[in-house]
């Protein structure tokens, strides 16, 4: 479980992205934050596995205090949760395999890890969670050689592959056409039913965050305005998370 | 003042709905007398004369003329310093260019988080590269005495401190995502360089690694004449070490 | 997609890369052996380290009235006199590569002529510079203006490489758009050549300067001016407290000259 206490983060250069967040997110739900750019919806995401410190409030993750991790803790606490980003993050001039083993190396011992000694069950796992997203088949080939959704699924291979708890997905369709979105989308929901995996999403289009997650978070300035079930979220609600009336085709992402 | 800029500046460009564009002034106007000064300064401090190069030029093929016919029994007195040369130079190139992974690592803006060790690094590898390859050899000289060793340890360091530079630029100009997804996976900062960004640079690793290897093979005769092995004509060594001392 | 593959069929098709791993391994083994077999391992002095310590303090202690001095023995003098032999050759080296470059590129003359003309580079590059500190010592004597014809022979080789790279990577569309303008061949040269080269070929240019500021410490050896020659002596004679002046002079105007030319070709390349 996921629990946000009072978060607030004030960058050192004066802007306030949380003011003051409560919230709390049990596990294996689908969540999606949605809200205008520049509201803190990164940055909500990106304090829960401290790859951005936050400056007040207390934020635990099964009763761990995030904020007090460091070094070592930190990274054996990071292992437990998976993140997958817009731009994917793939390494394009190597092999899907090795990017999705790349998600092993936090486990691995130095040594074998400068040296890409990858154990046989860990390839195992790479090419299990390969088969979850369904491009098995592309394993060999260079990252650079697959198409936009492709590479996202290798993306999200990777995180899967790392076994996590939890999967923090930083607008993970923005920059894929919208079937391919869909694909994408689904495939999420996949992991999130069969593993029992929390996701927790910025979305940039609200129509799929709408049609895929089970509860929408809307933020507006760094806090929270609307925290529910999707199905509750009305044209008013939106209007507020995004301070105007939204015309159709900023809707239609997909 | 005014005049001055006025005469240098292009002429204004009068556009047919009468607007007035002034085109900027170009920086030939102060590169080119900048180089004429610098170049005539040059000429006189270096004692560049252009006829003596014209009276005595063919001089210069003096050496390449005395070469023909070659001596061909000569030739297997130069095959053990051939390989010498090459062997050391190979040696050499990759035990600097091993070296330079670690050093640019720590020399990086977006690997290091701490400005108190990228400093001590950078500061210690700037020094270090100054230092003209003749005096690396003149050190190491007197650690190892006369041979090829010397010569190997002293195109290492060399090619440490030349790598670690070009390496580090390379570092700081790729790509950082897949190393932000490992770092968020658990990964320690060192583990997410590794997987996430040398499989990016090495193509272009190889590629310094094999434009240090080539300069090392020439700088390797420098080295016959110190005494640090190789095919640096001993006995031309000990003529130009006595003109010079 | 007509057969759906298995993970454990998938683990059995992973590239093994034998003869990669095969060429890494013996590549290796024969390079260990021939090390061991030529270069022999004479022990280790401990006089080398008294040496190392002196020189690492000699940069602390310099000789002061070595390293201000403004006689040609002071370190000023000996600094400006390197960067002078380096500027020069630089230079001379440039012009002369131009020329030789335009001869040598796929896009100006014919194939032959350019595979004439990339030969004769190869050959320049082939030799050290201290070969031709030794044949230039023929022709003007030990000096500044050895180090000077030195240099720029050997940026010849490194110059017109990259020229003739630049070159053949003229964009033709822009020739194209002048000769469909009508314009003349002056004027092509004007317009649509000279612009897209000037930029590349004063990095490079730079560049070089850069090297070459480098060398002219080492061709000090043969005889051929700058803050070498009085370096190596200080050295080898023990004079520490002059080698110490003499490194701070060499340490200060190298990095100098590295940010320097960093900067302009920072600027050339991106325009800021």
């Amino acid at each position: 479980m996921i629990k946000f206490e009072g978060v607030a983060k004030t960058y050192p250069n004066g802007v306030q992205a949380l003011k003051g967040v409560d919230l709390s997110i049990e596990q294996g739900e689908f969540v999606c934050i949605i809200g205008l750019s520049g509201a803190g919806k990164s940055t909500l995401l990106r304090s829960i596995n401290q790859m951005h410190q936050i400056t007040g409030g207390k934020l635990t993750v099964d009763g761990v205090d995030v904020s007090t991790l460091k070094g070592k803790d930190l990274r054996r606490f990071r292992r437990n949760i998976g993140m997958v980003f817009q731009s994917f993050n793939l390494v394009k001039r190597t092999t899907v395999i090795k990017n999705v083993l790349a998600a092993r190396v936090a486990d691995m011992p130095l040594w074998k890890s400068l040296l890409g000694l990858y154990a046989k069950q860990d390839k195992i796992i790479a090419l299990e969670a390969l088969d979850q997203v369904g491009i098995l088949e592309k394993a060999y080939s260079r990252a650079d050689q697959l198409s936009g959704g492709q590479q996202q699924r290798v993306a999200l291979a990777r995180t899967v592959a790392q076994q996590p708890k939890i999967i923090l997905a930083d607008e993970p369709v923005a920059s894929l056409d919208p079937v391919t979105s869909q694909q994408v989308m689904n495939d999420f929901v996949k992991i999130n039913k069969a593993l029992n995996i929390t996701v927790i999403a910025n979305m940039h289009h609200v129509d799929i965050a709408l049609k895929y997650a089970n509860r929408i978070i809307g933020v507006k300035e760094g806090k929270i305005v609307f925290d529910g079930p999707s199905l509750q979220v009305t044209n008013n609600i939106l209007k507020e998370i995004y301070g105007r009336e939204l015309s159709d085709d900023e809707l239609m992402g997909a | 003042m005014d005049k001055i800029k006025k005469f240098f500046l292009p002429k204004p460009i009068v556009l047919s709905n009468g607007k007035v564009v002034q085109p900027a002034m170009s920086p030939m106007v102060y590169v080119i007398p900048i180089l004429l000064v610098l170049f005539f300064y040059s000429t006189s401090l270096t004692g560049f004369k252009i006829d003596t190069l014209i009276t005595r030029g063919s001089r210069f093929f003096d050496i390449l003329v005395k070469m023909f016919p070659p001596n061909f029994g000569y030739f297997t007195k130069v095959w053990t310093p051939m390989v010498v040369t090459l062997v050391m130079s190979i040696v050499g190139t990759l035990a600097g260019a091993l070296f330079s992974i670690p050093a640019a690592y720590l020399s990086s803006e977006n690997m290091v988080k701490s400005p108190v060790i990228k400093f001590i690094v950078r500061s210690i590898m700037s020094i270090l590269r100054t230092i003209p390859l003749l005096v690396l050899v003149i050190l190491f000289l007197n650690m190892f005495g006369a041979g090829a060793f010397t010569g190997m340890v002293s195109l290492g360091v060399f090619t440490f401190t030349i790598m670690t530079k070009m390496f580090y630029e390379l570092i700081e100009t790729c790509d950082m995502g897949p190393f932000e997804a490992i770092e968020s996976s658990g990964a320690s900062r060192v583990k997410a360089f590794w997987t996430g960004i040398m499989p990016q640079l090495w193509g272009q690793y190889i590629s310094i690694l094999l434009y240090n290897f080539e300069m090392n093979i020439r700088n390797a005769a420098i080295l016959g004449y110190v005494g640090a092995g190789g095919i640096g004509i001993e006995s031309l060594s000990r003529h130009i070490r006595k003109r010079l001392l | 997609m007509s057969t759906k593959i298995t993970v454990i069929e998938q683990l059995k098709k992973e590239p093994k890369n034998l003869q990669l791993k095969a060429l890494l391994f013996f590549g290796l083994i024969g390079i260990g052996f021939l090390a061991v077999n030529y270069i022999n391992y004479n022990g280790f002095t401990e006089f080398g380290l008294t040496v190392m310590w002196n020189i690492s303090r000699s940069i602390f202690t310099p000789n002061t009235a070595l390293l201000f001095g403004q006689g040609k023995n002071g370190v000023l003098f000996l600094i400006t006199e390197t960067a002078a032999i380096a500027f020069l050759g630089t230079i001379i080296g440039t012009i002369v590569s131009i020329p030789i470059a335009f001869l040598s590129s796929r896009n100006i003359v014919p194939g032959w002529m350019a595979n004439i003309g990339v030969a004769f580079i190869t050959v320049v590059r082939t030799f050290p510079a201290v070969v031709y500190g030794l044949m230039f010592i023929r022709v003007t004597g030990p000096g500044a203006f050895t180090g000077v014809l030195t240099l720029a022979v050997a940026s010849i080789g490194m110059i017109s490489k990259l020229f003739i790279e630049v070159i053949e990577d003229l964009d033709p569309g822009i020739i194209e758009a002048l000769d469909a303008a009508g314009c003349n061949a002056i004027q092509k040269v004007q317009y649509g050549i000279v612009p897209q080269l000037m930029g590349n070929f004063a990095s490079i240019a730079i560049y070089r300067f850069e090297i070459n500021v480098k060398y002219a410490t080492i061709l000090g050896m043969v005889g051929a001016g700058g803050i070498g020659a009085p370096l190596i002596f200080a050295i080898t004679a023990y004079r520490w407290a002059d080698t110490g002046a003499l490194l701070i002079g060499l340490i200060i105007f190298v990095l100098a000259v590295e940010y320097g030319s960093a900067k302009i070709r920072k600027k050339l390349a991106t325009g800021e």
